[in-house]
């Protein structure tokens, strides 16, 4: 009998750990809340108290140096908390928070007439952070550069500044006095001369990478995300154990007591910005905490039971709790996300390498049975073009060149759509027997929303003769940035804005001067050349559209609303003539809170909570 | 839990020379086996579920296509069987078990399920059967050098942290197109069949390596070798029959442990393809919301727990009945 005991036992411990996996319960989560004094009442915000989140990952890209990291949550906390940009932004949702105002800068900067030199004089109350408490000069910024050039450091957007800033080139050191086009004189003013005239030029100045960063600590940390484990702050908050940190040498320095990065972050207020006036960042809070919690569910029941007090992208059913509990709504924060969830088509594999084939998988394409595979209506629009309409100004609000009744896909349009395509030759409206049709491959993530979107993308393909061989990987990115794999569809990617210009999502995606054979962002290889299928040993498809000269006349325009205009031209080009994605979803935000949070505002910039606005109630806090 | 008659018990403990007034019949090992097999009424319980369970896989694709006239990856109700968040409706006169988190009839895919935990765990437990009975029949036959190889081999692959190991080779074959070993492994159904055949051999093999040893010390095996018989005879035509028993008992006790393997990986999604219905794969996907849908877990754990139940208890039958000697 001792097998059928062994059985029944491993019967009872999978149903144990399941019915463990979906109720939770971690209790061993240091407890943060209920220590504040002031007691918030009515719509009064109050000062004081400590704000928890928990998350199931921090999803730093860079370990949270700010030269590498390349994701809203963290630029979330560095530009609400830590870190003070030559300009910054509001942090506040919606348009408004989309505007760029002076932060570091005491002003406007002079621009000159032929828009290639720009002149900023620097605030002189700013001071960094213990233990450097020093002020910040005009040579921090310029350091920042510094950092960005140095290859060893791995800034991922560097991008926006080579090719723009005289003289700034990647390299293994870019010496003291490196960077040509960044001039400073004195200890506040700091000018920029560019290549070109480049209409963003501000919003670039606003990203964490160009914040200040004091040389004699950061000059350690030259490899890649060592630096993240020293931020010195530069603005309200600061890791909570920064005085404790002994810069006299490189050796003596150990990471910062307040920030581990598989457990947690705590920031606690900086002194050293005491009395310096800061209008967009009134840092309500003490404290604030960020916990990995990697059960989601636990997470949610705690914020329900006011034991935490955010949680992002709340699961459908506790969605479906916040919006149907009057008590419970006002907790729940959705906001425009400036983000689009796409399916990616690659240009140089069959049979996606047909723009029949492209437009006909954007028909058929049930894309309300997607975003239910994510939600429902709270999680966003139906998407119809690549720019969120958020970020267009509403210039493309109407368009939708695939729209469907209910937007479940129009199997008749995608019918005739494929009988044009090469891989129909007996124009029957579906994809032949052919191999080119049969099991093609899609890279989809093994987590939901991937996990449930897979069935509906099945159902809408099978209608156009095309099956899929789908592979749910952990990793879903890596071979879809990898060339050589040559994936032709795949239900992982989104892209968010870095910032507020739609250069953020045209240049990483579909330049093709930035197609890289690994680590590569244009993952539908819009504009790919012979030249480029050589360097990465993949056969080339032949006849890729390029919508390379469409992006460098967008980006010389200096005029915001006639550059808006040309990237919304440009986005009608590439779903009509280049179809490079079928987009579904132009996604919210959604935060769900204690009952603690007494006052939210959200960071359009960063897409999430502008943690600086966030005040708590402690005696609401369990 | 089985019964075994008294009058079984007798006839078995008779004199193997029987009466000689010839009115007790003599009864044949297969005649024997049956008259106590079929007393056992837990284990013909057992039997007539997986019988039933056998005729519902085979006779899923009827029921989808007369009875219930959807697949099991049909989405053509799956708008009206979610509310406006996305979460599945629960049981109802359309979809009897509920739907499933796409929105799927959740019935058709336990039924279809039922064809893929058996699939695996028949064919897997085929192949080790027939890897542990060769290999241990020759290690217990020939002894000696061959002996401790095989037998150190075994012991190896019962130390290895098979979990941890079968979660290495299913993510690494199982997630490319081109699957490893040049191909040898391709992604789905083959990959969990090699991990689970491969990991239960040694379990056969033990148990007939044991057998063979003291097998080829009887006397009927001597007086074979004595009258000139080839090694290659004295195991396929003498030891083998022997062994049928314990190979039989010992195979249907081994089924239902494959089957909750099977369902582990493909729990923590490293088993078969994502479309293809799987019992383990459904409650993972249940495990994300047991609160608001708990028939995404009821009905996958009822048809898991009954099928490795009834394949248990077929087998304590088959064991009582082969082998009446056998304590419990």
């Amino acid at each position: 009998m001792t097998k059928k005991r062994n059985l029944a036992l491993i019967g009872l411990l999978m149903v144990m750990a399941m019915v463990a996996a979906a109720c939770g319960g971690n209790d061993d989560t240091p407890g943060t809340g209920g220590t504040g004094t002031t007691s918030a009442t009515g719509a009064d915000v109050q000062p004081g108290g400590d704000v928890t989140i928990e998350a199931e990952e921090f999803g730093f890209t860079s370990g949270f140096d700010p030269s590498g990291e390349y994701l809203g949550n963290a630029w979330g906390v560095m530009s609400n908390m830590l870190l003070r940009t030559v300009m910054g932004y509001k942090h506040l949702g919606g348009a408004e928070g989309n505007e760029i105002v002076p932060d570091l800068a005491a002003q406007e900067p002079e621009v000159s007439d032929d828009g290639k030199t720009y002149t900023f004089t620097l605030r002189d109350d700013v001071s960094f952070g213990p233990p450097v408490s020093r002020p910040v000069t005009a040579r921090d910024v310029e350091y920042a550069f510094r950092r960005i050039a140095t290859k060893s450091v791995n800034a991922l957007y560097a991008g926006y500044y080579v090719g723009t800033i005289e003289g700034l080139e990647v390299g293994d050191d870019p010496g003291k006095d490196g960077i040509s086009g960044i001039e400073v004189k004195g200890d506040n003013q700091i000018i920029f001369h560019l290549t070109k005239p480049t209409g963003d030029f501000l919003y670039r100045l606003a990203m964490p990478a160009t914040a200040p960063i004091p040389e004699e600590v950061a000059k350690c940390f030259t490899n890649a995300g060592e630096y993240g484990r020293f931020v010195i702050s530069s603005a309200g908050y600061m890791f909570d154990g920064s005085d404790k940190l002994d810069i006299s040498s490189c050796d003596s320095m150990k990471p910062i007591s307040g920030f581990d990065p598989t457990k947690f972050m705590k920031l606690v207020r900086n002194p050293d910005n005491e009395g310096v006036e800061d209008p967009n960042r009134p840092n309500y809070a003490d404290t604030w905490t960020e916990t990995i919690n990697t059960n989601t569910n636990d997470i949610e029941q705690r914020v329900l039971a006011d034991q935490v007090d955010f949680v992002g992208t709340p699961t459908p059913p506790t969605l479906k709790k916040f919006l149907q509990d009057d008590a419970l709504k006002p907790r729940l924060h959705v906001d425009a996300g400036d983000r689009t969830w796409y399916i990616t088509l690659n240009l140089n594999s069959a049979p996606m390498d047909d723009i029949h084939v492209r437009k006909a998988v954007n028909w058929v394409m049930d894309k309300e049975g997607l975003r239910l595979a994510w939600g429902g209506p709270t999680q966003g629009e139906i998407a119809n073009h690549i720019i969120p309409d958020t970020m267009l100004n509403g210039e493309l609000d109407d368009y939708a060149p695939y729209g469907s009744e209910g937007d479940a896909g129009d199997a008749t349009k995608a019918a005739e759509e494929m009988k044009q395509s090469k891989y129909d030759k007996n124009q029957d409206g579906k994809c032949d027997e052919a191999p080119e049709c049969q099991g093609v491959l899609e890279i989809s993530s093994n987590t939901p929303p991937n996990t449930d979107m897979i069935p509906v993308i099945e159902d809408s393909l099978a209608k156009i003769g095309i099956t899929i061989d789908d592979k749910a990987v952990t990793d879903a990115y890596t071979p879809i940035q990898t060339v050589s794999k040559q994936v032709p569809i795949s239900p992982r990617p989104g892209w968010g804005k870095d910032y507020a210009d739609p250069y953020t999502f045209m240049g990483p995606l579909f330049d093709s001067r930035t197609i890289l054979c690994e680590g590569n962002s244009n993952y539908s290889l819009v504009g790919f050349t012979q030249k480029q299928a050589d360097e990465c040993g993949v056969p080339y498809a032949g006849d890729i559209p390029s919508v390379d000269d469409d992006i460098d006349n967008c980006i010389a325009t200096a005029d915001d609303a006639e550059r808006q205009t040309c990237w919304a031209d440009l986005d009608k080009k590439l779903m009509e003539e280049v179809v490079p994605w079928v987009p579904y979803l132009d996604a919210t935000q959604v935060y769900a809170t204690s009952a603690a949070v007494t006052n939210y505002d959200f960071d359009q910039f960063s897409g999430t909570p502008a943690w600086s606005r966030i005040a708590v109630d402690p005696s609401k806090q369990q | 839990m089985s019964q075994v008659s008294s009058d079984v018990g007798l006839q078995n403990d008779a004199p193997a020379g029987g009466d000689p007034s010839g009115e007790v019949a003599g009864k044949t090992p297969g005649q024997l086996f049956w008259a106590r097999f079929k007393q056992d009424r837990v284990a013909f319980v057992g039997l007539g579920v997986i019988f039933l369970l056998v005729a519902l896989a085979l006779g899923a694709g009827l029921i989808a296509h007369y009875i219930t006239h959807r697949g099991p990856n049909d989405l053509s109700l799956a708008r009206q069987m979610r509310d406006e968040f996305g979460l599945p409706k629960g049981p109802n006169s359309t979809y009897i078990f509920g739907a499933d988190t796409a929105g799927r009839d959740l019935f058709i895919r336990v039924i279809y399920g039922a064809r893929t935990s058996l699939e695996v765990a028949i064919i897997a437990t085929g192949i080790s059967v027939f890897i542990g009975v060769c290999l241990g029949m020759t290690a217990g036959f020939f002894g000696g050098k061959i002996d401790t190889v095989i037998s150190r081999t075994i012991d190896v692959i019962l130390s290895l942290p098979l979990l941890v190991f079968a979660l290495g080779i299913a993510a690494a074959c199982g997630t490319t197109k081109e699957g490893c070993f040049g191909g040898f492994l391709k992604p789905g159904l083959g990959v969990v069949v090699f991990i689970i055949a491969a990991f239960s051999w040694p379990y056969i093999a033990r148990i007939v390596r044991g057998n063979t040893l003291s097998l080829r010390e009887k006397e009927f095996v001597e007086a074979s070798r004595s009258l000139g018989a080839s090694n290659r005879r004295i195991m396929f035509r003498e030891v083998l029959p022997n062994l049928v028993a314990p190979i039989l008992v010992y195979s249907t006790l081994i089924i239902p442990s494959n089957i909750v393997f099977e369902a582990a990986l493909s729990f923590l999604g490293l088993g078969v393809p994502q479309h293809t219905p799987s019992w383990g794969r459904m409650l993972s996907e249940a495990s994300r919301n047991l609160e608001g849908a708990p028939w995404l877990m009821i009905f996958p754990v009822l048809f898991l727990v009954t099928t490795t139940l009834a394949f248990n208890l077929l087998g304590d039958g088959l064991r009582d009945a082969l082998d009446p000697r056998a304590g419990r």
